[in-house]
């Protein structure tokens, strides 16, 4: 089997649902998507503008489901939809869109502009125009268990690192207990002190948690690519893994397209509904603050900040807890112009930060965060997805900003005894 | 009168209280839709202001539009008017006549060249060089162009100085056009209706003096706060159009009742005018309250838009080829959803579970 613009255009004919053709048919061209979106404010090319992103889609769904569409297609009035076309649209659909969902708000008539961004990239992908870097993301997902071709030992070895560095045991494959516990690859390579503040803090609150041995990997690049087939596998395998332990909670881990595709996507590309439960860490920590379970001591004084996820706050709804959260360990706590709902993505969501011909674009977009970040003047930013925190990490680098950038489940662990 | 007193001074020779002042500020704010704040900006511009040099050309008119405003019901807010302005040159209110009357209209041209305000009533006749209504030998299209050549901005007062009015009207044998026809590169203000509401020309008066310029205006280059909304949309009877209870003669029981005039051919609902709101003689009522539908004289052409008595759209009689076409269209779209849904299930049933073979060429 390989890909072809057959496969594609028949994919493209099946993922188009009542939703797709609601949003197509009462779309009223206003173009205020353009305004919502960060590739089209620092850029000011039109191309980006989100709805504009959606052609082969809308023209698929016009061609074969209108009356209009199918009377001109039947008389050859038409434009086919053709394999050069999407490879031209391949940048527009993935190097220029991290499904941030800021489009979707804009909206006046309601439409979903990023849900239909993610069906249109399961045309995409198996048209054989998906991006190398998220190929090869979902190839190492399903052949190594891990987009970055993060293996057991190496969890394992960063465990014994962890319980030096803490003192406190890590349970793995405990089977019955309360939270089985996720991560993401980025976290176990390059974060791993937030395996060390979860530890502590479910330490302090006394809850009994567990990592699974075949199930420790939150993320999926199926759900960035844009194949559901293979979303569900990944999706899959923390079911298995979560449903054979017997916990109650899963914790999607502090990264946001991970708890998407867990919470949001993954009942429905299984078919079914789980057995747990899945939260976020915040959702979780938020409810140990309000059952007095999660007991701070200190302040940060200096001015910090928060980066609101875009799978967290808009596509997840997590808006209050990271602020209830922050207040118990920051005193000089600000908010960022258009926080919240509204926030600004890093610009390297929806798989974007593993494409690498999208990086002078990525930059170029970040203009907008670094804008954001210069009117606070703080020099602490806090956030709750490991994917923004790398790809902000880099561009601060990049625009040579003394910021430093922390998780927020991390922060939170040095201010318990 | 001179012009050099400020209307502050001019109120207080007049024995006007600070009060009945302050009153007629807040009724001005409150009519031109401006923040509460405003009125005490009103006052304060309005009284220290120097009263302005008016000159008021009257043409094809029938003095209604000055009756309007001078007949209102006394003492009115409105007769504050004069106390606003210097009014210096009127012909059916002076008491100058012959050279003498030029005379004072050439002096305050001459005195505020460039400052003074024009306001017009009537509408200029062009046909044959514009000899159907002179004034002092001279036509009224030469009188307002000389005129209009010093003045700071012109107010068409009435709907025969604003879109030509009755004498514009079919088959029009003086070619009588509007102001804003003749005039091209000053500011005009339309203060159009067959009269205007004396409150609107105040109105538009203080917003001038207070902010040393012209309201915001609509298309028609009206004052956007006086007509921006239709009678219709202000109208008391409105209620009744929303239900569907409309009177059919002026007699019947649905007029007794007070039920909507749109029948009758009120031409309410494209008539942007503020008489539902501000009313007339001294807010007693307004045409429709006196159980009449409105004329429309707000809008250009009114005269020639029709019978003042047949009503503006009937809804179609019954739905002959409704059923017809309901039955049809429900036809089609279940055949469409038929087939979209065969082709949907048809590309599902192709789908074979892709994976990373599938993803390249």
């Amino acid at each position: 089997m390989s890909a072809s613009l057959q496969k594609g255009l028949s994919v493209l004919m099946e993922v188009i649902d009542a939703p797709v053709a609601s949003f197509f048919s009462s779309c009223v061209h206003c173009g205020l998507c353009a305004e919502a979106c960060l590739f089209y404010t620092e850029t000011g090319d039109p191309k980006y503008t989100p709805i504009y992103k959606l052609e082969p889609l809308r023209r698929v769904y016009q061609q074969e489901y209108t009356l209009t569409g199918r009377l001109a297609k039947m008389l050859g009035l038409s434009k086919p939809v053709t394999d050069q076309e999407l490879e031209i649209w391949q940048p527009l659909v993935y190097d220029s869109c991290t499904l941030c969902g800021r489009c979707s708000m804009a909206c006046p008539v309601g439409n979903d502009i990023v849900y239909m961004v993610r069906r249109l990239r399961e045309g995409m992908a198996v048209a054989g125009h998906a991006p190398d870097g998220l190929v090869d993301a979902s190839r190492r997902s399903l052949e190594t268990g891990s987009p970055m071709g993060v293996r057991l030992p190496a969890l394992m070895a960063q465990i014994k690192h962890v319980q030096a560095d803490t003192g406190i045991e890590i349970p793995l494959d405990v089977t019955g207990a309360e939270y089985m516990v996720l991560m993401s690859s980025m976290e176990i390579i390059n974060f791993p002190e937030y395996l060390g503040a979860v530890s502590k803090i479910m330490k302090q609150a006394g809850k009994s948690w567990t990592l699974c041995s075949e199930a420790f990997e939150a993320t999926n690049s199926g759900v960035q690519i844009g194949v559901s087939d293979i979303a569900k596998v990944l999706v899959g395998r923390i079911v298995d893994g979560a449903e054979k332990l017997r916990v109650k909670t899963v914790i999607s881990p502090e990264c946001g397209h991970a708890y998407t595709a867990l919470r949001w996507d993954g009942p429905n590309l299984i078919g079914r509904p789980y057995t747990f439960d899945v939260l976020h860490i915040l959702e979780v920590l938020d409810i140990f603050r309000l059952e007095g379970l999660l007991k701070t001591s200190g302040f940060e004084d200096a001015q910090l900040t928060f980066h609101d996820p875009c799978q967290l706050v808009r596509r997840g709804g997590v808006l209050d807890q990271p602020r209830n959260l922050l207040k118990m360990v920051a005193s000089n706590y600000v908010e960022t112009r258009d926080s919240g709902k509204m926030n600004w993505c890093c610009g390297g969501g929806g798989g974007v930060s593993t494409i690498d011909e999208a990086e002078a674009l990525r930059f170029a977009a970040f203009r907008v965060k670094k804008a954001q970040l210069e009117e606070t003047g703080a020099k602490t930013l806090v956030t709750a997805c490991a994917n923004c925190r790398i790809v902000l990490e880099e561009a601060l680098e990049h625009y040579q900003m003394k910021i430093d950038v922390i998780g927020l489940t991390e922060l939170l662990a040095q201010h318990i005894d | 009168m001179t012009a050099h007193e400020s209307l502050g001074e001019r109120l207080i020779q007049q024995g006007i209280s600070r009060r009945a002042f302050l009153k007629f500020c807040t009724a001005m704010a409150s009519m031109m839709a401006l923040p509460p704040g405003s009125a005490m900006a009103i006052a304060d511009a309005l009284s220290k202001t120097l009263r302005p040099s008016v000159i008021w050309l009257s043409f094809q008119e029938c003095t209604a539009c000055t009756e309007s405003l001078t007949r209102s019901y006394s003492p009115t807010l409105e007769s504050l008017i004069f106390e606003m302005i210097s009014l210096d040159y009127h012909h059916t209110l002076q008491a100058a006549a012959g050279f003498s009357a030029e005379k004072s209209r050439e002096d305050a041209m001459h005195n505020a060249y460039g400052k003074y305000l024009l306001v017009v009533d009537g509408a200029i006749p062009i046909k044959d060089g514009g000899i159907y209504s002179t004034i002092a030998g001279r036509t009224n299209l030469d009188l307002l162009q000389e005129v209009a050549k010093g003045a700071a901005a012109i107010i068409a007062v009435g709907t025969c100085a604003s879109f030509g009015g009755i004498p514009n009207a079919k088959p029009n044998p003086t070619g009588a056009v509007a102001v804003s026809d003749i005039i091209k590169d000053k500011a005009i203000v339309n203060i159009s209706g067959c009269p205007p509401i004396p409150a609107v020309i105040t109105g538009v008066l203080a917003h001038y003096l207070t902010f040393g310029e012209l309201p915001e205006l609509d298309d028609l280059g009206r004052p956007k706060s006086f007509y921006g909304e239709t009678i219709h949309d202000r109208c008391y009877r409105r209620p009744f159009y929303d239900q569907g209870k409309f009177a059919k003669t002026f007699d019947d029981e649905g007029a007794r009742n007070g039920w909507c005039l749109f029948e009758l051919g009120c031409k309410g609902p494209t008539t942007h005018n503020a008489c539902a709101t501000t009313k007339w003689n001294g807010g007693t009522s307004f045409p429709i309250e006196s159980g009449h539908g409105c004329l429309g004289c707000s809008e250009p052409n009114f005269w020639d838009a029709g019978s003042f008595y047949s009503a503006l759209s009937m809804p179609a009689g019954a739905l002959k080829l409704g059923t017809a076409a309901a039955v049809a269209g429900v036809a089609v779209g279940a055949a469409v959803s038929v087939a979209n849904r065969a082709k949907k299930q048809a590309a599902q049933s192709a789908h074979r579970t892709a994976t990373i073979a599938d993803l390249k060429e």
